[in-house]
């Protein structure tokens, strides 16, 4: 499989070529392509001249970094403390049940990932659910479909939250 | 200047940190992710000196002593019951992780530790993850290999093997400088192989000794600016030589 380049090329363009720039470049990257691929991180570590080891061993190190493709959209269920005590459990197998897969895995269309995360800083709003970059906050088990439901169309994150408000 | 460790007055430049001046004076502190080749790191934490300072006003801390630079009228003391604390705390720790370490077996026995009161981990292995053979291969140019992960899952190795070992130049530094023999490598007669690579070798000129895989030694010559011709002798075949060299020289 060979990835287009030009988004990469691109990236590369707006930061120095320096060791101080990886992880912006990775976190780019990530976005442009939904993961990190190997031959990418190669081309990264050439061209800010950090040794290859040292850039899988920042990109293996962060959670936001991927080495598998993610999802088209990426669900992340909050189970910090306060998303834990107002039913965030719940919230995540409900999730498992509609989209068939376990934590962490995709979908074998590409569409979904889901993944738990550990807080997301907004306790406030527990349980908490971040679809792509969009909070919702006050989550129960019966709005999730509609969640779902939004990011088959393509409605803007906005109309999205007001759906499940 | 002047400090104090364990009550003997020692002497010591600016700039140095308090382990390098302990050990120059026979203090014994140990450490396990401390080698003089590579920058101080910190990271096992066994090092933990008790240190206070007449200005202080009684204050006392618990410091690195690899990374606390010297101050002058430092009083350090390394055997106290505070600093006996964390480093037991420390190798039990380091016991449950490699409970088949002799070296860890032995501190954590100094420290009172047969066993360690954590759950000892699964399927352990020998690696208690200081970092010496990263920074050692970082210094030496290569940077083969690195930390995987983080966390419980963390480990030390050649990363997409097939890329990542290509910057490998099969030196063993990595696996000489590991306190607990954690890398594992193995040498036949003309085959060294070390993080499942395999590398030829060259032998020394002279007296056939080992000297290295030509990787590695093309590495040190385009490092040292010295010809690669340098490299065809074993060190102590090239200072006999050059003894003799002196010998006609000088008489």
């Amino acid at each position: 499989m060979t990835l287009p380049r030009a988004p990469l090329q691109q990236i590369l363009t707006k930061y120095p070529p320096k060791e101080s720039s990886l992880i912006m470049v990775l976190q780019d990257v990530q976005d442009a392509y939904r993961h990190l691929p190997l031959e990418l991180l190669v081309e990264v570590a050439k061209a800010l001249e950090v040794p290859k080891a040292k850039v899988i061993a920042v990109a293996t190190f962060y959670k936001a970094f991927s080495l598998e493709p993610k999802g088209e959209v990426e669900i992340r269920v909050c189970r910090g403390t306060a998303c834990h005590v107002r039913g965030g459990l719940l919230i995540m197998d409900e999730f498992k049940r509609l989209l068939g897969i376990e934590e962490g895995e995709t979908t074998s269309d590409g569409k979904y990932t889901l993944e738990a995360v550990n807080c997301v800083g907004t306790c406030a709003m527990a349980p908490v659910v971040v679809v792509n970059d969009t909070y919702y906050g006050s989550m129960t088990v019966n709005k999730l479909n509609r969640i779902l439901r939004a990011t088959k169309s393509s409605k803007t994150a906005d109309a999205a939250r007001e759906e499940t408000e | 200047m002047q400090l104090t460790i364990d009550k003997r007055s020692v002497v010591a430049r600016k700039g140095e940190y308090l382990l390098e001046v302990a050990q120059r004076n026979g203090i014994e502190i140990p450490a396990l992710c401390h080698h003089p080749a590579v920058e101080p790191w910190g990271g096992c934490r066994l090092c933990m000196v008790e240190i206070t300072h007449p200005d202080w006003k009684g204050w006392t801390g618990l410091v690195t002593a690899c990374l606390y630079p010297v101050q002058d009228g430092l009083i350090v003391s390394t055997d106290t019951k505070k600093v006996h604390q964390v480093r037991a705390g420390v190798l039990d720790l380091l016991l449950a992780r490699c409970p088949g370490s002799s070296l860890i077996q032995n501190l954590a026995r100094q420290y009172g530790i047969e066993e360690t009161s954590f759950t000892p981990r699964k399927a352990p292995d020998l690696c208690i993850l200081c970092g010496l053979c990263i920074r050692i291969c970082e210094k030496i140019g290569a940077s083969a290999i690195s930390s995987i992960g983080r966390g419980v899952e963390k480990l030390v190795s050649v990363p997409y093997e097939t890329v990542a070992t290509a910057a490998c130049v099969g030196c063993l530094s990595c696996a000489n400088i590991c306190p607990t023999g954690a890398i594992a490598f193995s040498e036949s007669e003309h085959c060294r192989t070390i993080w499942s690579r395999n590398f030829e070798l060259v032998r020394c000129e002279e007296c056939k000794a080992v000297i290295g895989t030509p990787e590695q030694l093309e590495h040190f010559a385009r490092r040292s600016g010295l010809d690669r011709s340098y490299f065809t002798k074993c060190d102590s075949c090239r200072n006999r030589e050059a003894a003799a060299r002196f010998v006609r020289v000088t008489f």
